[in-house]
């Protein structure tokens, strides 16, 4: 005997042992059929005697073990059932032959036998038998099942009768010595008529009583003849047959105790109703009955010291190994059943130890297989993980010729919970469970390989996955290259990849996503090109909100509404356009890491990923890595992770798995598409971008100019999107407020582009725009000093622009040379500017969405003219003035200069020149006032300085000064240099006075003529153009000869004469209207005559506040002729 | 390229054989009669007592804090020997039962012995385990001086665990630790 049987359990002692072999023929699937329906019947309650009988099948028993079957009965086959198929009567013969034959094998220890024949029809040969049963097909046989429990009576009744015969073999008759098959040849020649050996004889019988009662039902007695059988054999130190009558003692206290099995199947057997009504621990309610019985009953502690007991006995015999191996799973599942694992480990480590000579590759894998099945019973997963690993490898060992991968591999798998690891990343990534490392990875790797050699290189692909993506922190740098070259090696033969890989026995793999190669970081969405941002409707953004809530403010924020916000993200992608998101990932591998196909995967809205191809270098730091796509519909979009292919595996990582990965959120609005326009300019573009970067610009320009000049700058539009272009809108901006800067910046017209549209995708559009500098062109006074100051100018004081402010106290400080002076006014000023373009078009604009175009105009100021002092003349009449300009040109070329009517004034570099221009006085009044609605809301001061500029610019419009170096031409504005006092000179004064001498209208520069002895009229006439009324006023004309040569002879009562007073009083005038007063003079003498009209402030208070300029009255010169009349006379 | 991948794959090497026999070695499965002899003569070679040819220290989820053995060519051994002796650690310590952990022993005694080594556990009252694996043949080692080592080891442990810069459960670097476990894996003569 030598083969043990791993499945055997205590219980099985009470069971008779009935074989069910094919004969001939049959095929192998409806055997089993059969086989399977035959085995229904394991328990047969016999009528009369209410016991049970239980029957173990087996298919395949080797005689050579039958041989034991007087030491343990239930070892002995008692019944054979035969399954034949026979086609027609005629092979009939020779099938029961075989069916002859075959009982034959298990002849000897056969109680009775059944021949199930299949697929003979009709016509039956011989007689009835009782033994023979005959089917027309395997599918015919309705009553396999009542047979088979007819059959399994028959035994009970022979069994029976063979214990009855036992039992009451009294001693008169010689009992036989029953023993083993290595014992025979050791009684050779023995005395059997010694006291000793009948004794043997006697407690070998006794034992084989208690196991025929075992099996009969009667555990009662079994329990006694058991215990018999101790004492006589214990007494004849018969330790083989001693260890079984122990066993057997076990095995019925076991049956007693636990009619639920030991062996952990709860199939079919159930509590048997000769035991009474038993409940689980063994304790009847009927205790009367087990009083008895509880005598002989061994107790659970008692069960496992005679357990002990019987394997030690039974461990001095080497021929009985199996026996103890057998006696060793039994009392473990008994332990198992008790809960005492400790002990059940003692068991099972003896029955490691168990030699049973040499074993065949099957058996030792069977062998482990069980070990780390029982093991598995106790709760030691461990161990039973680790002898499942020894049997999976035993299943490849190099001496089998045929290694079994498969099983090997699959016994392999099953040890992964003893090694407490899960082939889900998800669970592995869950909390802080780590399981045993080192081992865990050497399992992997077994995996690994035994799945290849399997021939499944994708499920090594998938284990090499995981073991890259859960152990990568506990591999040697070695190990990492190793195992990322194995697995491009099994993915060149089979790509790995997301879907779930499912074993034949059902176990499914999850996929891994390689989500540590590389180790990503952050996921950051980018905002689109300044220039492609959408932007909502002012109008239509206020009418989301407030439909959002019926309040401007509110603390409570609705959930939801809070979890949106912290998620979504303020900026939004366009339908059509790239979109991008930022990574940050880094390499954690000690070589070059290529990853291929790397992309974003998203939801809720159609999208279209290009994926990038990266190389990370060995053990980077943080690397930005930049995924782009672009979204086909409008929607919300979800960046839920992404896509990477690294060694040929792809994976997609969520980044719902990853916490370690930093987001500021992944939820973004699409909106619809809008147009897209590129510009281009006939300018060429700016290399630096503009000082103020507040905005970002999509472009920006620069241009050099002279000051005063004027540039065309042609904006070319481009329709590049797939969107017409339906509005169009152009504002400007200048931002450098430093400069101050006079006139219009920049001037476009719009009607022409806007006339195009829409502008279909392709199409362009251009729009000219006027560039203008006009900055300040007054110059400091440190440049007077090379000037030959003569003292012209008028006014005395100082002229307040801010440049000359700031140089003023420098030219006291240091006596400035002509160069460092130069410098200063060379030096370049800028100018920007930022026009913005608003377009919008396509399903965007219905969505109230537009697009911002900006274009930075940088323009290089250089100077040109200065005007470095200014003063005014008064000119030879009242209402005009000359208007007095040191230009300075600060170029390094000729210059030219020239206004209206005035000749062209030539300056080489660096020089400066006077000019005088006599221009009219200007009357400021008829510049139209700003409205009253305006002038409510701004600030006095502000409207001060309008008023001052836009005197200031008709003035210097009205001079039109422009200047010309080569080629070049421009403007000069002499608004900056204006001051107070020059203002106050050029204006007219509101009072206007006309003085008429002889009905001409007389001025400084006009002579008038008169005959003396006539009387000249003279009229003074007041406009009054001011806001108030003026008046009353007193004049008095004074006459007065001048004698060009400083005196002034004022004493000529005897030379002119008034007609009337001398005095002329005017009236209170209100604003618009005008009075005259007339009065007439006498002149006695020929000469030259002035007559100076003087102001006599009459009225009280009123005219003191009124400015002495407003009573520019002409002084009136008139020449006394001789009277011709009088000469002819 | 076949080259290269028969030399890239080092999992199934040629020895792979000995190492599984070697394996059941320490399980004690003896393959044939004849195996378990040449242990036996290999046994008396060894024979010169080394206090401890492996100490673990195990983390309360049961990975391996530490683990150090003399021959260090075939560790893995030792980590399947330590591994599957959590099994008895685990029965040992759920058998005193809930009431009487406070009293409990922390020394656990033999775990379980194999056909060339013994195993010794020790448990502290935060779960984690000590465990350490004599050579069976050492007949010279009494339970006091296993006991005796255990001591000193969690005294050193807890000298670890009492250190700030030391991260619990992160694996054992301390220096002063390995010196102790070394002293006690040399040779006691």
């Amino acid at each position: 005997m030598s083969i043990p049987d791993y499945m055997q359990c205590a219980e099985d002692h009470q069971t008779v042992l009935v074989v069910v072999q094919p004969v001939g023929i049959v095929p192998e699937d409806e055997f089993f059929r059969i086989y399977k329906r035959i085995t229904s019947v394991a328990q047969v309650s016999i009528r009369d005697s209410q016991r049970n009988l239980y029957i173990r099948y087996r298919h395949h028993y080797l005689p050579e073990n039958n041989e034991w079957g007087d030491f343990q009965t239930h070892r002995k086959v008692v019944g054979l059932i035969s399954v034949t198929t026979c086609g027609s009567a005629k092979e009939w013969p020779q099938t029961s032959d075989r069916f002859h034959c075959q009982k034959d094998v298990f002849g000897a220890t056969l109680y009775d036998s059944r021949l199930l024949v299949f697929g003979l029809q009709g016509e039956i040969a011989e007689q009835q038998r009782t033994d023979v049963a005959f089917y027309p097909s395997y599918d015919d046989c309705p009553d396999v099942e009542k047979r088979v429990e007819d059959f399994v009576e028959s035994i009970f009744i022979v069994l029976e009768s063979k214990r009855l015969d036992r039992a009451t073999d009294k001693s008169g008759d010689k009992i036989p010595l029953l023993c083993v098959p290595f014992e025979k040849k050791d009684f050779v020649g023995l005395d059997t008529d010694s006291r000793h050996y009948k004794k043997r004889c006697q407690g070998r019988m006794r034992k084989h009583v208690g196991d025929l009662c075992l099996q009969a039902g009667m555990l009662q007695d079994a329990l006694v003849h058991y215990h018999m059988a101790v004492e006589l054999l214990r007494s004849v130190n018969d330790f083989l047959w001693l260890g079984a009558a122990l066993e057997g003692l076990c095995s019925a206290s076991v049956i007693f105790h636990y009619p639920g099995g030991t062996a952990g199947k709860a199939s079919g057997r159930e509590p048997s109703l000769a035991h009474g009504a038993l409940t689980a621990n063994g304790i009847s309610a009927d205790t009367s009955s087990e009083i008895g019985r509880a005598k002989n009953c061994l107790g659970p502690e008692d069960i496992i010291e005679k357990y002990k007991e019987a394997i030690s006995y039974y461990g001095k015999y080497k021929n009985a190994g199996v026996i103890e191996l057998e006696a060793c799973v039994k009392a473990v599942r008994v332990l198992a059943i008790q809960k005492r694992a400790m002990e059940a480990s003692e068991f099972l480590q003896n029955a490691v130890y168990i030699n049973l000579g040499q074993l065949s590759e099957e058996e030792k894998i069977q062998r482990y297989s069980i070990l780390s099945e029982l093991y598995h019973l106790i709760g030691f997963h461990r161990k039973s993980a680790f002898f499942k690993r020894v049997a999976a490898m035993q299943c490849v060992a190099p001496t089998i010729p045929e290694p079994g991968w498969r099983a090997c591999y699959k016994l392999l798998l099953e040890t992964l919970s003893g090694y407490s690891l899960c082939l889900d990343p998800k669970d592995f990534s869950k909390g802080s469970h780590r399981g045993w490392a080192a081992v865990q990875v050497r399992l992997l790797h077994e995996l690994v390989y035994a799945s290849r050699r399997m021939g499944n290189p994708g499920l090594s692909v998938r284990h090499l996955s995981f073991l890259l993506q859960t152990m990568l922190d506990l591999l040697s740098d070695q190990e990492k290259k190793e195992v990322t070259q194995s697995l491009e090696n099994y993915t060149s033969k089979c790509p790995g990849g997301m879907e779930v890989l499912t074993l034949p026995d059902g176990l499914k793999l999850p996929p891994v996503p390689l989500s540590k190669l590389p180790i990503v970081r952050s996921v950051k969405l980018l905002d689109l090109p300044v220039s492609l941002r959408p932007h909502k409707q002012k109008g239509l953004l206020e009418n989301n909100m407030s439909s959002k809530s019926p309040f401007i403010y509110s603390p409570i924020i609705m959930h939801t509404r809070g979890e949106e916000r912290t998620k979504k993200i303020e900026f939004r992608w366009v339908q059509g356009d790239v979109c991008e998101v930022q990574l940050m990932v880094y390499n954690p591998m000690p070589f070059e890491l290529r990853v291929e196909h790397m992309g974003l995967l998203t939801s809720g809205v159609e999208f279209e990923a290009l994926p990038a191809a990266l190389s990370l270098p060995a053990e980077s730091g943080l690397y930005p890595v930049t995924l782009v796509g672009v979204p086909r519909t409008a929607g919300n979009i979800n960046i839920s992770g992404y896509h990477t292919s690294v060694f040929g595996v792809t994976s997609d990582c969520l980044l719902d798995g990853l916490p370690s990965v930093r987001t500021s959120g992944c939820v973004v609005e699409v909106i619809p598409s809008l147009p897209r326009l590129q510009l281009s300019t006939s300018l060429p573009r700016s290399a630096h971008p503009l000082r103020p970067s507040k905005e970002e610009l999509s472009s920006s320009v620069s241009v050099q100019l002279f000051n005063g000049e004027t540039q065309q700058l042609t904006i070319t539009l481009e329709n590049i999107g797939s969107e017409d272009l339906e509005t169009l809108e152009v504002t400007s901006k200048t931002c450098n407020t430093k400069e101050k800067l006079f006139g219009e910046f920049l001037s476009w017209d719009l009607e022409e582009a806007v006339s195009q549209l829409p502008l279909k995708p392709g199409q362009s559009v251009t729009l000219t725009v006027n560039v203008k500098v006009r900055l300040d062109f007054s110059g400091g006074e440190n440049l007077l000093q090379d000037l030959n100051d003569d003292g012209i100018s008028v006014t005395g004081l100082p002229i307040s622009s801010p440049l000359r402010q700031v140089l003023k106290p420098r030219a006291e400080t240091k006596p400035l040379g002509s160069e460092s002076s130069k410098t200063d006014y060379n030096h370049v000023k800028t100018l920007e500017a930022v026009m913005t373009f608003k377009y919008s078009g396509g399903a965007g604009k219905m969505e109230g969405y537009y697009r911002d175009l900006s274009l930075g105009v940088h323009v290089d100021v250089e100077p040109s003219v200065f005007f470095t002092r200014v003063s005014t003349l008064p000119a030879t009449r009242t209402r005009q003035c000359h208007l007095l300009l040191d230009v300075f040109n600060s170029t390094e070329h000729e210059l030219m200069v020239s206004a209206n009517n005035n000749q062209d004034l030539v300056l080489h570099p660096s020089e400066c020149q006077r000019m005088a221009i006599q221009v009219a006085k200007f009357d400021f009044h008829t510049l139209p006032q700003p409205d009253q609605e305006a002038v409510r809301y701004t600030n006095p001061k502000l409207l001060e300085e309008e008023r001052l500029h836009a005197q200031a610019s008709m003035i210097s419009s009205t001079l039109g000064i422009t200047w010309n170096i080569i080629s070049f031409d421009g403007e000069a504005s002499v608004e900056g240099v204006l001051n107070q006092l020059v203002l106050e000179h050029l204006q007219l004064a509101p009072l206007q006075w006309d003085v008429v001498v002889n009905g001409k209208p007389c001025d400084c520069d006009i002579i008038a003529d008169c005959k003396v002895g006539d009387a000249v009229p003279l009229e003074v006439k007041l406009t009054n153009r001011s806001k108030n009324a003026v008046g009353p006023f007193a004049l008095t004309v004074v006459p007065f000869q001048d004698y060009q040569n400083g005196v002034q002879n004022y004493d000529l009562q005897d030379a002119v004469t008034f007609i009337g007073s001398n005095t002329f009083y005017i009236d209170m005038v209100k604003p618009t209207e005008n009075s005259a007063c007339m009065g007439a003079l006498l002149f006695l003498y020929t000469g030259d005559f002035y007559l100076n009209i003087k102001f006599q402030d009459d009225s009280a208070g009123q005219g003191k506040e009124l400015p002495p300029s407003w009573f520019g009255l002409p002084s009136v010169h008139i020449k006394a002729l001789e009277a011709p009349i009088e000469a002819g006379a | 390229m076949l080259t290269r991948l028969k030399t890239q794959v080092p999992l199934f090497s040629m020895n792979s054989y000995t190492k599984l026999r070697e394996k059941l070695k320490l399980s004690g499965l003896s393959l044939a009669s004849t195996h378990s002899h040449v242990i036996r003569l290999g046994r008396h070679s060894r024979h010169n007592s080394k206090m401890a040819v492996c100490i673990a220290v195990i983390a309360k989820e049961n990975y391996p804090l530490f683990i150090r053995s003399v021959p260090v060519q075939n560790e893995l051994k030792f980590h399947y020997t330590v591994h599957t002796s959590l099994d008895v650690v685990e029965e040992k310590i759920s058998a005193v039962g809930k009431a009487m952990a406070d009293q409990r022993e922390l020394y656990l005694g033999l775990l379980y012995p194999t056909e060339d080594y013994k195993v010794y556990g020790y448990v502290t009252n935060s779960k984690v385990k000590f465990v350490i694996v004599v050579d069976s043949s050492n007949t010279s080692l009494r339970d006091n001086e296993i006991r005796s080592m255990f001591r000193k080891l969690h005294n050193s442990f807890t000298d670890v665990m009492c250190n700030p810069f030391y991260n619990p459960g992160d694996t054992i670097q301390s220096k002063a630790f390995d010196s102790i476990v070394s002293a006690m894996m040399v040779q006691a003569s």
